[in-house]
């Protein structure tokens, strides 16, 4: 949209006045940040730890001797990419690739406590500053969000195809900080870290914590919980950068800077 | 003097969300600051990847990156001090703070969840090496020293039977692998065995070894646990003498195991030939392995 070229590169010396908006607490940007080596920590550590006994298992495959569906997928990936074919041991593709390896119970139990804290720690001080620079309200679900949300998923959708045939597509008028896409999934995905971090609790210490491994129904059940919750954080990972591209430099700046040169006006042309 | 415009009138609620904060700035003024704000993104970027690397054990990017990078990280590692030695010792501590959490959150008076016998789960043999033969517990006796008395006392089964009441509980074994399984256990209380044949003073610890213990080539590997005593003492803490109302199967650590469900199923020896008191923590065969001593549920 030309409408969101970064006014900071447009004509004008330095000493020209530019309007900015204020985005996002300096406490937001530092843990939004953070997350990523914690999360890849979790991630890393975590799988190793999966792979010592998996939650979803099966009757061993007479074919691949694969008793878990991570190894199935390890093993359909390494039939179907291109880039795997040939790996010897099909069955711990993914463990091989995104896991600190098989066989590391011991390290990868001491790394995922050691990520473990400091993601909890770092969870608390986005929360600290969602609620110091007030930004919580700009992720809270409204009224209208279902329509807009719809409208926006309409935009994506119809984004490329008009693009590529020179038609108007123009992006649903969007007042408030977020859309309503992006509101529902800043919303979510705190949820899913903090179901993840209460499904950890719930498996390393169900005697304190007994309430918790009930709330989870079982031991299994909060395994279960916390895998999931591990692929819905992962898998956020893909539009939100997808999307960031798509946004512009601006938005990656703010997450960096904190501001947006976007005021309101300079929106919604 | 110039004439301000009005403020805009902004929501001010718990819930709503206000007009953004505006400010003009110089387009000099601003470009400063995004230069500082992603110089320090870099540095803060590069000093997490550096981090990372030291904290991954080696070999564990080699499907990852190609061979040069690995060698150029290792020796940027090294410059900076990130040794190899350093990083156990940091991942031990992260070990040890997280075992001081979870004694801060224990409490001996917390009973673990039982569950009834329609809930057991099939158990399996994880004997890490091979399953004790029979024979070699044909004379089997428990050796237990560090008493008050000074004595070394041996306990054959019957004694242990017959002079102790038997307990039942159905409660989960959870592995440190992840596994759990719901079984049902007999077997004596490890309390009352300590009220009938005290420890000496200032005793703190059970080290508890089973001498058959063997490797998975049957050569013998003594497997040892230790067991704070007040550990021990808790009422779900057995000398467990049965499995599902039958005697111990050797799968399952015939003729005596201890069962600690507040511990993870590596405390919960099996096999058990000595038990010994002491002041000091003895060993532990998976910590000398890298696991943690403490091992609580």
């Amino acid at each position: 949209m030309a409408a969101r070229a970064d006014t900071l590169r447009g004509s004008g010396g330095p000493g020209a006045g530019v309007r900015i908006v204020f985005q996002h607490h300096a406490l937001v940007r530092l843990t939004h940040w953070l997350n990523v080596p914690l999360l890849a920590g979790m991630i890393v550590s975590g799988l190793a730890i999966y792979w010592a006994a998996p939650v979803f298992e099966h009757a061993a495959n007479p074919n691949t001797g694969s008793t878990d569906y991570l190894a199935d997928l390890s093993v359909w990936i390494v039939r179907h990419v291109p880039g795997a074919a040939g790996y010897p041991r099909p069955t711990s593709w993914i463990y091989d690739h995104f896991s600190i390896g098989p066989g590391q119970l011991a390290l990868a139990l001491r790394l995922h406590w050691f990520f473990a804290y400091l993601f909890m720690a770092n969870g608390l001080l986005y929360l600290i500053g969602l609620l110091a620079g007030g930004g919580y309200k700009a992720l809270l679900p409204r009224r209208a969000d279902l329509k807009q949300a719809l409208a926006m998923q309409r935009y994506y959708l119809g984004v490329i195809p008009a693009k590529l045939l020179r038609r108007p597509w123009p992006h649903p008028v969007v007042t408030t900080k977020y859309n309503a896409l992006q509101r529902a999934a800043y919303f979510v995905i705190p949820l899913c870290a903090a179901l993840a971090v209460l499904s950890g609790w719930a498996m390393h210490k169900p005697v304190p914590l007994h309430w918790l491994e009930r709330l989870f129904v079982n031991y299994n059940g909060a395994r279960a919980v916390h895998f999931l919750m591990m692929v819905v954080l992962a898998a956020f990972v893909i539009p939100h950068v997808i999307l960031v591209f798509a946004d512009g430099w601006d938005t990656f700046r703010s997450m960096i800077t904190g501001w947006s040169t976007r005021t309101r006006e300079s929106r919604h042309e | 003097m110039s004439k301000k415009p009005p403020e805009p009138v902004r929501p001010r609620g718990l819930f709503t969300e206000p007009e953004p904060r505006s400010a003009v700035m110089t387009r000099g003024a601003l470009k400063k600051w995004a230069r500082r704000d992603f110089l320090l993104f870099g540095a803060g970027a590069a000093a997490a990847a550096m981090g990372f690397w030291w904290l991954l054990p080696d070999g564990a990017a080699d499907n990852d990156l190609p061979r040069g990078a690995i060698d150029a990280l290792d020796t940027t590692a090294a410059r900076l001090g990130l040794t190899k030695d350093r990083r156990e010792r940091f991942l031990n501590r992260s070990l040890t703070f997280d075992d001081d959490v979870a004694e801060a959150l224990y409490s001996r008076d917390r009973s673990v969840r039982t569950y009834s016998k329609s809930d057991v789960t099939p158990l399996r043999n994880n004997y890490n090496g091979a399953t004790p033969r029979a024979d070699s517990l044909a004379d089997w006796k428990l050796k237990v020293s560090g008493l008050a008395s000074g004595k070394t006392e041996l306990f054959s089964l019957e004694d242990l039977n017959s002079r102790f009441p038997l307990h039942e509980q159905v409660t989960r074994l959870i592995c440190v692998e992840g596994w759990s399984a719901v079984a049902w256990w007999g077997g004596l209380r490890f309390a009352d065995f300590l009220a009938a044949y005290p420890p000496a003073p200032g005793a703190k610890w059970a080290g508890i070894e089973s001498g058959v213990n063997l490797d998975i080539d049957g050569n013998s590997d003594p497997y040892y646990v230790s067991i704070d005593l007040e550990t021990a003492r808790h009422r779900q803490t057995l000398l467990a003498t049965q499995f599902n109302g039958k005697p111990l199967p050797l799968e399952h650590g015939a003729p005596l195991r201890l069962l600690v469900p507040m511990k993870l199923g590596l405390k919960n020896i099996k096999a058990i030939t000595e038990i010994e008191y002491s002041a000091e923590q003895p060993d532990d065969y998976w910590a000398k392995r890298g696991y943690s001593k403490y091992d609580g549920l």
